[in-house]
């Protein structure tokens, strides 16, 4: 039976009704078992969800349903009320545009300045005729500048960007996340490929602009210790499945056994 | 007394002789082949008591008096080649555009059909000779430059569009993803991130085939497809050995001025 919010382990306050709320998601590939065997739960507005896990545990594809980059077989996604499962390609698109993206591997365009980057942020704002000739609008371009700006990368607005660091290109991503003016952000491990140090300073940039700007998080990432650190709340995916769901607080060295010990199994 | 291990190195031992006996009976299959067409169409086909060391050396004689009266009349048609051939090029590259779009697998449009269709483009493009292709074009749109040009540009997007579809089948998938995930529709993703990855391939594949089709039209007129190729054809029906060699000579200064400017063109790009 698909479990709703009402069942979410804490009480979420009737003034803020959840921005997502996921709801007996089930995820399969053609000709294999399921990768998602039936997830629920909501993510309220000022929310920081760290999802952990052990690598195919499904936490990539979960975080890739709720934009659909990856196509659930069942269930619902509520993003603000809406269901993004039951959009037609031009409402997804819209959609899409108020849910930032940040990923592992940065996913830049190489060749291309990292001011332009940002701005494809803006891709779903602008119009085809527009982009083709990347005449991006004012106020986008000066918020690009503010972002970049303020993530201390004002004097690489015009290289490549594959002339900058791995922190750097992070940034960079996340600034392109930002400019979105998203509702909603999306992290899959935005720190697997980048050293414990610049983990930690990408981890607060991203908690710190999440509560600036009051965007609620869902962040995948395989290390506990960060999701304790930075998430609001913890979830364990294991095997398709979520195995526990509690506030970090709340998160202490037996449960953590518990992970660990499910993760040998 | 034989044990696992003598059993196991006889049957290596004997599928080893096997192999051997295989490939020598192979090679000499192969030699008597080579054999045979050298006798079929070499000794038997030629006649031999016309080539004398004389008669090879008064042929030679004869290439050797270069015509230089005839220079100043090969510019133009020099120049006329290297333009037939930049043009060809870009004609080559605008068509090639929509065949790679068809026939690179990941991103057809209407999948596997479309794939299908892509892919015959570029196989039929690169499997009829430009002469060929030149030939009919001299049919439909009579002698001169705008035949040949045809010719090779339809030559031209087999290649071209082959290394760029393969180029866009081996993007990498995830500025795709970041684009799609932002709203973009599909022409932005392409553009934004399939494009920039492709590029430096489409610049190779042009610079590499104008290298080609310098080469190529220099003899397209040959068909009647317009540059020095039709000087050529003079020159051979007329039996001017000296104007021949005038002419080769010029082609091969175009040649080796195009393979310099097309590394020059290389460098600065990749």
């Amino acid at each position: 039976m698909p479990t709703t919010t009402s069942s979410a382990p804490w009480p979420i306050s009737p003034a803020m009704p959840p921005v997502l709320e996921i709801c007996d998601l089930r995820v399969s590939y053609v000709a294999g078992p399921e990768v998602l065997k039936g997830i629920s739960f909501a993510v309220g507005a000022d929310e920081f969800v760290a999802i952990i896990g052990s690598s195919g545990a499904g936490k990539s594809t979960l975080i890739r349903c709720v934009n659909r980059l990856v196509e659930p077989s069942h269930g619902r996604v509520l993003f603000n009320g809406r269901d993004m499962l039951r959009l037609d390609s031009g409402d997804l698109r819209r959609e899409r545009r108020n849910i930032g993206m940040i990923f592992q591997q940065f996913n830049l365009i190489e060749r291309m300045s990292v001011i332009d980057n940002v701005l494809t942020g803006r891709l779903g704002h602008t119009g085809t005729l527009r982009s083709l000739f990347r005449m991006f609008r004012r106020e986008d371009i000066e918020r690009a500048v503010r972002l970049l700006d303020r993530f201390g990368l004002a004097e690489h607005i015009d290289k490549r960007a594959d002339q900058l660091s791995g922190g750097q290109r992070q940034r960079v991503g996340i600034a392109r996340a930002l400019i979105q003016n998203p509702g909603l952000l999306l992290v899959d491990e935005p720190t697997s490929s980048l050293d414990p140090k610049i983990s930690r300073e990408v981890m607060a940039l991203i908690r710190d602009a999440a509560r600036e700007f009051a965007i609620p998080v869902l962040c995948n990432i395989h290390d506990v210790a960060l999701a304790l650190e930075f998430g609001t709340r913890v979830i364990g995916l294991q095997g398709g499945r979520v195995m526990f769901d509690a506030p970090a607080a709340e998160v202490d060295q037996i449960v953590l056994n518990r992970i660990y010990n499910m993760e040998v199994l | 007394m034989t044990g696992p291990v003598e059993i196991l190195a006889t049957a290596v031992m004997a599928r080893r002789r096997r192999s051997r006996r295989f490939s020598l009976l192979f090679q000499a299959g192969i030699a008597a082949l080579v054999l045979w067409s050298l006798e079929a169409i070499v000794i038997g086909d030629t006649d031999w008591s016309r080539i004398t060391l004389a008669s090879v050396g008064r042929a030679l004689g004869r290439f050797a008096e270069f015509d230089w009266r005839l220079m100043p009349d090969l510019l133009e048609p020099a120049l006329e080649t290297v333009l037939m051939a930049t043009l060809a090029t870009l004609l080559g590259l605008l068509l090639a555009i929509p065949v790679a779009w068809l026939g690179a697998a990941n991103i057809s449009p209407v999948g596997r059909v479309t794939y299908v269709l892509g892919r015959g483009l570029m196989t039929l493009s690169r499997s009829i000779h430009e002469m060929v292709w030149g030939l009919v074009f001299v049919a439909a749109v009579g002698l001169g430059a705008l035949a040949g040009i045809l010719a090779m540009s339809l030559r031209s997007i087999g290649f071209i569009s082959k290394m760029v579809a393969e180029a866009i089948e081996d993007v990498d998938t995830g500025p795709i993803e970041a684009m799609r995930a932002a709203g973009g529709n599909r022409f932005q993703v392409l553009l934004y991130a399939i494009v920039p990855q492709v590029l430096p391939v489409v610049l190779g594949s042009i610079i590499f085939e104008w290298d080609v089709n310098v080469r190529r039209s220099t003899i397209m007129g040959l068909v009647g497809a317009g540059g020095l190729g039709l000087a050529l054809h003079r020159q051979i029906v007329s039996y001017n050995y000296g104007g021949i060699v005038a002419v080769i000579l010029i082609i091969l200064g175009i040649i080796l001025i195009g393979e310099v400017a097309s590394n020059r063109a290389r460098q600065a790009v990749l």
